[in-house]
Order: C-alpha cells, then sequence, then structure tokens
C-alpha cells in the first residue's frame, strides 16, 4: 500500500515535470528568437529592426544568452515565486490575465461537475432499479449514444438550437454587456443565465459515464449479502436502496469526479470557444490565434496543476471515504 | 491461377486439387489458407454484428466510398471560386457555397478525405506502434518493461488536448504536425494493454514448449504473441481512430489546422468565425453539413468498436488487467 501511494505521488510529480519541461523547451526549440522579428503583423505597425548590438543586449537582458540549465533553473525560481511572464497581447502579467478569466472556467466546470454527478447518480439509481425493464434499455442506448458526442458538437448543437432557432438562451459572452443590476440576485440570475448552456453541454458529455459507472456498481453491489441481510431484518426497500446500496455505490463515484475535472478541463476550451464564453479556454484560443507565447504557457500550466490537483484531492477524500484504502 | 482457385475458397475444386495430390499445389494452397486464417479473425465476426454495428460498417463504407470518388461525384473543385458568396442550396450548387464562392458539397467530400486520413494514420501509428512497443517490453521484461511502464504512466496522466493546443500552436499547423503530436499522446493505451496481454500469454504452456523447441524470440512474438493481441488492438484501433477524428475536428476548429486543407472542422472554423452567421441563415447550410457529418462518422465508429468490444468481451475482461 506504501509502495502505491510513493508510486502515485511519483507519477504526479513526473507528470508536473514534464509539463514543466515541455513549457520551458518548446519556445525555445523553435527558430529564432523574441528579437529577430522583420514583419509587422498588423499594417501600419513600425517595423523595428535592431541592430546586432541591440540584438544582443536584450538577449543578455532577459537571460536568454545563458546556458540552458541556467534559464530552466530561473524559470523554475520565477513560477514559485508565481511570476508567470508578461502577456504581449494584454500588456500585463500572465498571473493576472489568468485570475480575471479563471472564475468564469471555475463557475462552469464546477457547476457541470456538481449536475452531472447527482444526476448521474439518480438516473443510474433509477436504471439499476428497474433492470430488466424497457425504461432501462431505452436510457441506456439513448445516453450511450449521447455520450460519442464529443461537447464541442454538441455544445454547436445546443447553440443552434436555443439561442439561434429559439432565441432563448445568449449566443455570447458571460454577463449582458452595459446591464445595470437592481442588485445581486439579478446579477446572479443575469450570470446563470449566460452560464446555463456551457454548463449543460459539460454535463450532457459527462453524464453518461457517472451514470453507467453508477448503474453497474450498484447491480453489483446488490448481489452482496449484506443487502440480503438488510432486507431480512425487515428495513423498508427504501432505507436498503439509499442506505445500503447507494452508499457503498458511490465510492467509485468519487474517483470519477476527479478524472472528470481532468476531461472537462481539456474539453472546457472547446465549449468555451462554441458560446465565446470568457473562461481561461477562450483566452487559451485567442492567446493561440495570437502567438501570445507566455500566456500560453500559463494557461497550459494552470490547466495541467489544476488536473493534478484534483487527481491528488480525490486520492485523499477516497482515503476518508474508505477506510479500508487507509493512509 | 492457381492463386485464383485458392481465393475463391470453393471446397469442391480444392478438394479436387488435393485429391490429385500434387505436392507443391497443396503446399502452396495451405500457405495461402493459413495467411487467410490470419485474416479469419477479423472476419469471423462480421455475421455476429448486431444491427447497429451493421449500419455502422455500412455508414463508414459509405464516407470512405465518398472520400475515395470525391472527383467524380463533385462538379466543383472545393478550393475555387465558382458561385456567387452563400449561395443557398439550389440546383447549381447542391448544399450551396460559403461565403468565398465555394461549393459546401464537394467541400465536405473532399474533407472527408482529410478526417479520414488522419484517423487511420494516427490509429495506426499509435495502435500498431503502441502495441508492439508494449508487447516487446512486456516480453522481455526487467529494466526495459520498468521504464516503459513509467513512461506510459506519465503519458496517460498528461492533459492531452491543452497539450495538443500548446504543442500545434508552437509546431505550426501542418496535417503532419497534427498526426505527429496525435500519435504521441494516443501510443499509451494500446501499449498498456498489449503488454499486460503480452505478460500472461507468456506464461501459456505452448509458448514455454514452442521455446523449449529452440523457437527465437521474433518468431516466437510474429507467431503466437501478435495474432493473440492483434483482436484487441484492433478495437482500440477504432477507438484512437474517433479520438483522433475529434481532436483534428477540434484543432481545427480552433484554428490549429491545416489552412490548405479544408476539413469538416475547418469548416465549422470558417463557418462559426463569419461574423453575424448566427443572425442570418447562412448556418443552416455552412454550418450544419459538417458538423452532421462529423457527428454521423463517429456514431458508426462507435457502433462498430462497441459491437467487436462485446464480441470480444471475454478476452478484453481477463487480460485488460485492470
Amino acid at each position: 500500500m506504501e509502495k502505491d501511494r510513493n508510486s502515485f505521488i511519483f507519477r504526479l510529480l513526473s507528470t508536473l515535470f514534464v509539463i514543466l519541461a515541455i513549457n520551458f523547451f518548446l519556445p525555445r526549440m523553435m527558430p529564432g528568437d523574441p528579437f529577430s522579428t522583420t514583419s509587422a503583423d498588423e499594417v501600419g505597425e513600425e517595423i523595428i529592426v535592431m541592430t546586432e548590438e541591440q540584438r544582443l543586449y536584450y538577449l543578455n537582458y532577459y537571460g536568454l544568452d545563458r546556458p540552458l540549465y541556467e534559464q530552466f533553473l530561473v524559470y523554475m525560481k520565477n513560477l514559485m515565486t508565481g511570476d508567470l511572464g508578461r502577456s504581449i497581447y494584454y500588456k500585463m502579467p500572465v498571473s493576472d490575465v489568468i485570475m480575471l478569466h479563471l472564475p468564469w472556467t471555475v463557475l462552469i466546470v464546477v457547476g457541470a461537475t456538481v449536475i452531472s454527478t447527482i444526476s448521474g447518480v439518480i438516473l443510474g439509481t433509477l436504471s439499476a432499479k428497474n433492470r430488466k425493464k424497457g425504461s432501462d434499455r431505452i436510457m441506456m442506448t439513448g445516453l450511450i449514444a449521447f455520450a460519442e458526442i464529443p461537447s464541442f458538437l454538441l455544445g454547436l448543437i445546443l447553440l443552434l438550437v436555443f439561442s439561434v432557432y429559439l432565441r432563448l438562451f445568449p449566443l455570447a459572452g458571460a454577463v449582458t454587456p452595459f446591464a445595470d443590476y437592481n442588485g445581486p440576485a439579478e446579477q446572479a440570475w443575469d450570470i446563470l443565465y449566460h452560464a446555463f448552456l456551457p454548463i449543460v453541454t459539460l454535463s450532457l458529455s459527462q453524464l453518461t459515464g457517472v451514470y453507467l459507472l453508477t448503474r453497474n456498481t450498484l447491480i453489483t453491489v446488490t448481489t452482496k449479502d449484506y443487502i440480503r441481510t438488510a432486507r431480512a431484518k425487515g428495513l423498508g426497500e427504501k432505507t436498503v436502496w439509499i442506505r445500503h446500496a447507494l452508499r457503498n455505490a458511490l465510492l467509485p463515484v468519487v474517483t470519477r469526479t476527479g478524472f472528470m475535472i481532468g476531461i472537462m478541463m481539456g474539453g472546457v476550451v472547446l465549449v468555451e470557444s462554441v458560446f465565446s464564453y470568457p473562461g481561461i479556454g477562450m483566452t487559451l484560443r485567442s492567446a493561440v490565434v495570437g502567438r501570445d507565447y507566455p500566456l500560453i504557457q500559463g494557461i497550459l500550466l494552470v490547466i495541467a496543476v489544476s488536473i493534478l490537483v484534483c487527481n491528488l484531492l480525490v486520492d485523499k477524500i477516497y482515503g476518508k471515504l474508505d477506510p479500508r484504502v487507509g493512509i | 491461377m492457381i492463386k485464383d482457385i485458392a481465393t475463391s475458397g470453393n471446397a469442391g475444386i480444392l478438394s479436387f486439387i488435393q485429391a490429385l495430390n500434387i505436392n507443391r499445389i497443396n503446399q502452396i494452397i495451405s500457405s495461402i489458407a493459413r495467411k487467410f486464417s490470419k485474416f479469419s479473425t477479423i472476419a469471423k465476426p462480421f455475421s455476429r454484428f448486431s444491427i447497429e454495428g451493421k449500419i455502422g460498417i455500412f455508414g463508414v463504407i459509405c464516407i470512405i466510398l465518398m472520400a475515395v470518388f470525391a472527383p467524380m461525384i463533385t462538379i466543383y473543385p472545393p478550393q475555387k471560386i465558382t458561385g456567387d458568396s452563400l449561395e443557398p442550396p439550389g440546383p447549381g450548387h447542391i448544399l450551396g457555397t460559403d461565403e468565398l464562392g465555394m461549393d459546401i458539397w464537394s467541400q465536405i467530400c473532399y474533407g472527408a478525405r482529410m478526417s479520414l486520413t488522419i484517423g487511420l494514420a494516427v490509429a495506426f501509428a499509435a495502435g500498431f506502434g503502441g502495441g508492439a512497443l508494449g508487447i516487446l517490453a512486456g516480453y522481455m521484461g526487467g529494466h526495459i518493461d520498468q521504464g516503459l511502464m513509467r513512461v506510459i504512466d506519465v503519458t496517460m496522466a498528461l492533459p492531452s488536448f491543452p497539450l495538443l493546443i500548446v504543442i500545434s500552436a508552437f509546431l505550426g499547423p501542418s496535417i503532419f504536425n497534427v498526426i505527429f503530436v496525435l500519435v504521441l499522446f494516443s501510443w499509451a493505451k494500446p501499449a498498456r494493454i498489449a503488454r499486460s496481454q503480452t505478460l500472461s500469454l507468456k506464461k501459456n504452456n505452448y509458448i514455454i514448449a514452442a521455446r523449449n523447441y529452440g523457437a527465437k524470440p521474433f518468431y516466437l512474438l510474429w507467431r503466437h504473441i501478435f495474432p493473440e493481441v492483434m483482436p484487441v488492438l484492433l478495437v482500440l484501433v477504432i477507438g484512437i481512430s474517433s479520438h483522433a477524428i475529434i481532436a483534428e475536428a477540434g484543432l481545427a476548429f480552433l484554428g490549429l489546422g491545416d489552412p490548405t486543407s479544408k476539413s469538416w472542422g475547418m469548416m465549422l472554423n470558417h463557418a462559426t468565425g463569419f461574423r453575424s452567421i448566427y443572425f442570418t441563415p447562412y448556418w443552416q447550410w455552412w454550418l450544419l453539413p459538417p458538423l452532421f457529418m462529423l457527428i454521423f462518422l463517429l456514431l458508426c465508429l462507435a457502433f462498430i468498436s462497441r459491437d467487436m468490444e462485446r464480441i470480444l468481451d471475454p478476452k478484453l475482461k481477463i487480460k485488460k488487467g485492470f
């Protein structure tokens, strides 16, 4: 058990290291350097051609002429102190840009996690209870087919149906622009109204996983001896299902939730682009289009770290929930 | 001539030739039959596919035909301006035109080539490359195996899509780069499964017996282990190809696809990038066709892989190793 935990921590750390290394080496492997730009990006922009002397000065100023390992150490030191560099497009520190957009992403990812977990567990329980009946078959086939559609295509369909065709929901953004709110309740309503479709999209894409997991674990759990004992004691069906079966079946769901956040952090980039939702995914897209390398690296780091932290948290919570795992 | 007879598989002719007892012909036929029996592991389950699986196979074949015969079933080339801007579907252009006046139907047909090429290339490179690595590691064991397992663990824990975006942003958009990066992120799963299968196969008596008779490692891997692992790899290959198609469409949708190509993802990117597309009826013929085609292809692939998994289930469950 101790060895398992060590290898788990080792895996997290080595994953983090690989991401940091990719983040560090990828831009430095590209040909050229930031100071040998010879063409303007936009018409009318002044082209600054540096003399060789100036170029060397800047290379020295940014530490790009030092050996790679030294640069890597400086990079790590900066990361530890929370310095992610400056965004070229926004002209402010990368960490500030991320902080500005991260709350929106957290809102829809957390919202989708909660909704898909709760509805997945409820549907899975219903399905397991009505096993071998028609409703179970229909629910299974329908949800499995749903799961095969990637989240951004699902998002496009929802957008076309509900925002474009029915005009029920907004097309883009996280708040109504230039809105005057009469109190926090109205503001919260506006935010929820805008976040609704992205959250539904993300939840639908994750729902099937939770549903299948709950259904299958419940079906295994209900064949166990302690369920028969509970029934033999004369407990009601409701108590047996909720207190005895579901409580035990929920354990794998907890692990699944952690993985889910990881998958969603990947998919959120596309979903946010579909809904023009101003989270870090959308920022990543605009950073990629604008070749804002420090921002791209910063966002990748934030996404990666949040996924790893989720995995770690799930591991800790699981240990608390299931004493058999033990720490 | 002999080949023709053998491939026709006519039992009567076969028995007639065998009755002639010409040694050479017999040898040739049996060698061809042996080659065929390798493929029968793929061909046999077809009759066991469910209705959904058959629909899936039919759909994928339709899309493949569409891609192969694209020049014949389209009137206009996909990258040329052949009509007015944003023409609605009509007799001239079956599905209308986009904002530059290019025919959407031919873009769809030629786009199928892109999606299928990337799906197949990534799936075969990652599936069989990763599978080969896994088999080798599982067979050799020791430090090589341990090292590979560590690499696999890390690769599987990496957040693949954000990294895909960043790497393709830095490497620059081209088909080759997209394929390369996708292979880099999808070889780990087939490698792990091939490894665990090899580990359990290695202990079988017939393999130990073959080795004791002096079989070389390459012979063992090729003749005994690879045919056993292949069906499982084949299921994985379908899964990987649908992942690759999704990833390519996603990257292209973000504007990271090959700008010179017309893939379905690029069409989505152009359409959603068009200012105020949602306030005009244009999305009905510009955005819907690629969206529909992508979902159709992915559902077909999913049906096939689900069916294959079901058919191979007893094997998968025991040897998957989790």
